[in-house]
């Protein structure tokens, strides 16, 4: 689904090989509702939750909506958080707990009642993120389950994001590349059982990151502020834009990085220094 | 400059009494259950599953009504300590993440103040997450939970995805929420308050938070403020632990065959009356109400109280008002199940004595609930009582 809005901050256009070709980067972070980016300074002194998207929107032109996982997409909340948003922002949304951590029997209707609810977002929705939980390794049943639940979100974009190593596989990039759907690229610790860093690109309309931190110590650790407590310094990111950045661009038309180390504010830091050396690359290019 | 919003998460076991039955008997699931007192003639539904409440079984309908129109379910008893226990242990799973916390006996319901524990525990959203999943591997339950900036708003996210699923309405929407939603889900609206908006033709909360401070209280009064207030969402209560809570002295007597005898009754509020003061005196406090909460046998409550302005707890004057309140609550003629005495607005007792009473006697009536104080301390509470006083079991 093309996006019709304007590029607006945290963009870059990277020109491809061929003549024409190009690939337009956004950056942005996992979520924008933290109370503790106002204690760290990223928001000013007494921000209050609705109005932190119209500020996080003077640096950002996306976002990724987390608390889709935790609560149901409903039609009346996206209305109201669409009438705060800039203009600008585009969205992913991950899909509901209970269709991927917490599976009910009656998960076909969430999915239709998502669905329903996400559509609110119209054209603004760049991609539903299927968020895999780490267990869920390649078996017979969770293929089945996987090709169901792709088939149940058909003609909405879709980007999935596997958390075991057993999915990195050529035919499952083969049948998400027939499906064109988005594997979700995933920047975290070097520990086995986890999906490998790649640049796989399964769908020519969209590739998508999400930086996770490389804490090894907090990985493991239950606590979120301990797992995505991860400050990427300038030279990480740099290898990053040389060597992933290049064959990701190279292979579709539109790309979106997040940031998912909220703690102490360190993914929107991360996310635009991220952004000012693709915007070099891309000066460059 | 530090940030004062607040979080409050409310959890919600919708059909708590039928939810606890069912995690006791897996056989209930999926299936219409009534809970009802089963001896009363005139029984009332004390609680009911969702799929008889689809039926039409409402609350504090007749039994013999309810079990008409959904003939399938399944009527269960009351265990209120059965519920009293599921409670307690569904409160322990909440104390983990917040010493702030607030719940009823035995109604499922609790909020908890989460503000300033993310550093602890991640994101409010999180929080409710990880406790819901808590609270369901546990306990076998499926509490609702709401996250808003206060106490009203986070009531009103539970009452909206009833009997299952979440809501949360980020700080600074609350008037954007409630705008579009009626009225009946505001809580704190008397059915008075409704049926007169409902003549101005305003059936919205955005409606009424349409209307002016002075506009409101033209038709309402001192009510106006309030209303004013709860139509904008507007909720500064604060989430108050039970410790916080103004102490309350309570004595209970549950009848083992349902009593409708007024001389029994009155023999057993005098009782509890007695243990009241004894409690009181142990603790060199005084008591200005005495609150009295009788559960008849159809599962139907009615609490009525009796104050004084000078606190009291000496056994005559708590009799005195037991009696009163004894006097108020029984406008019913149906038997009743079991009662509770309320002794608060406590304070200590004054160590100065009366001018104008007779020291004489003032002194030796003293005496002598010192002296029954003692033995009862000594022997047990039934060792020595009043001639009136029945035996309580």
């Amino acid at each position: 689904m093309e996006n019709e809005c304007t590029p607006g901050p945290a963009t870059a256009l990277i020109r491809g090989q061929q003549a024409g070709s190009s690939c337009l980067v956004m950056t942005g972070t996992s979520g924008y509702s933290y109370l503790e980016w106002v204690d760290s300074g990223f928001y000013p002194p007494g921000t209050r939750s609705a109005a932190m998207l119209e500020f996080y929107g003077r640096f950002f032109s996306v976002v990724e909506l987390n608390y889709t996982w935790y609560q149901m997409a409903r039609s009346d909340v996206l209305t109201r958080m669409l009438a705060a948003a800039p203009a600008h922002i585009i969205f992913a949304a991950k899909l509901t707990r209970t269709v991927t951590h917490e599976r009910e029997e009656d998960w076909r209707e969430q999915v239709q009642r998502y669905r329903q609810g996400i559509s609110t977002l119209g054209k603004r929705l760049a991609a539903i993120l299927v968020q895999l939980p780490p267990d869920f390794d390649r078996t017979v049943s969770n293929r089945r389950f996987l090709a169901e639940l792709l088939d149940y979100l058909q003609g909405m974009p879709v980007a999935v994001e596997f958390r075991h190593a057993s999915w990195a596989v050529d035919t499952v990039f083969g049948e998400l590349e027939r499906r064109q759907v988005t594997l979700v690229s995933v920047d975290e610790p070097d520990l086995p059982g986890l999906f490998p860093r790649l640049d796989v690109v399964t769908n020519p309309a969209l590739f998508y990151v999400r930086f996770h931190g490389r804490n090894r110590k907090g990985w493991k650790n239950g606590n979120m502020q301990k797992k995505f407590d991860y400050d990427y310094p300038e030279q990480e990111l740099h290898q990053w834009c040389e060597h992933e950045l290049g064959p990701l661009s190279s292979r579709a038309s539109r790309g979106i990085i997040f940031f998912n180390n909220h703690v102490r504010a360190q993914a929107p830091r991360n996310a635009l220094l991220l952004n000012s050396l693709i915007g070099k690359k891309a000066a460059r290019s | 400059m530090m940030n004062h919003r607040r979080f409050i998460l409310h959890l919600n076991v919708a059909d708590f009494a039928v939810a606890v039955e069912r995690v006791v008997d897996l056989g209930l699931r999926d299936k219409p259950v009534i809970v009802a007192p089963l001896q009363a003639a005139r029984a009332a539904v004390y609680d009911m599953s969702e799929e008889a409440y689809r039926d039409g079984v409402r609350k504090g309908m007749l039994l013999t009504r309810a079990t008409r129109i959904c003939r399938a379910a399944r009527v269960l008893p009351p265990r209120f300590d059965l519920y009293r226990k599921a409670m307690a242990s569904f409160v322990d799973e909440a104390r983990g993440y917040s010493p702030v916390l607030e719940h009823g006996a035995e109604d499922g319901h609790l909020y908890l103040d989460i503000t300033g524990t993310h550093r602890l525990f991640g994101t409010p959203p999180d929080v409710g997450w990880r406790l819901h999943r808590q609270i369901r591997c546990k306990l076998e339950i499926d509490p609702i939970w709401s996250l808003a900036g206060s106490k009203l708003v986070s009531k009103i996210g539970s009452r909206l995805v009833k009997p299952v699923g979440e809501y949360i309405v980020a700080d600074g929407e609350e008037q954007r929420f409630l705008a579009p939603l009626p009225l009946h889900l505001l809580p704190g609206l008397s059915n008075g308050e409704r049926q007169r908006l409902s003549q101005f033709n305003i059936v919205r909360i955005g409606e009424l938070a349409a209307l002016s401070r002075m506009q409101l209280e033209g038709v309402f009064g001192r009510r106006g403020e309030t209303l004013f207030e709860l139509s904008r969402g507007i909720d500064e209560n604060a989430v108050r632990p039970e410790e916080e809570r103004p102490p309350r002295v309570v004595r209970e007597h549950i009848f083992s065959d349902d009593c409708a005898d007024r001389t029994v009754l009155k023999g057993v509020v005098g009782a509890l009356a007695a243990q009241l003061g004894m409690e009181l005196r142990a603790t060199r406090m005084q008591a200005r109400r005495v609150g009295l909460q009788l559960d008849y046998t159809d599962g139907t409550t009615v609490s009525r109280q009796a104050s004084v302005r000078k606190g009291v707890a000496d056994d005559d004057s708590l009799l005195r008002l037991a009696m009163t309140a004894l006097e108020r609550s029984l406008t019913r003629r149906t038997r009743v199940r079991s009662c509770r005495l309320i002794g608060d607005r406590l304070h200590g007792r004054s160590p100065q004595l009366k001018l104008f009473t007779d020291p004489a006697t003032g002194r030796k009536k003293e005496q002598l609930l010192t002296a029954m104080d003692r033995i009862r301390q000594r022997f047990g509470r039934e060792a020595i009582r009043m001639g009136s006083q029945p035996v309580l079991h």
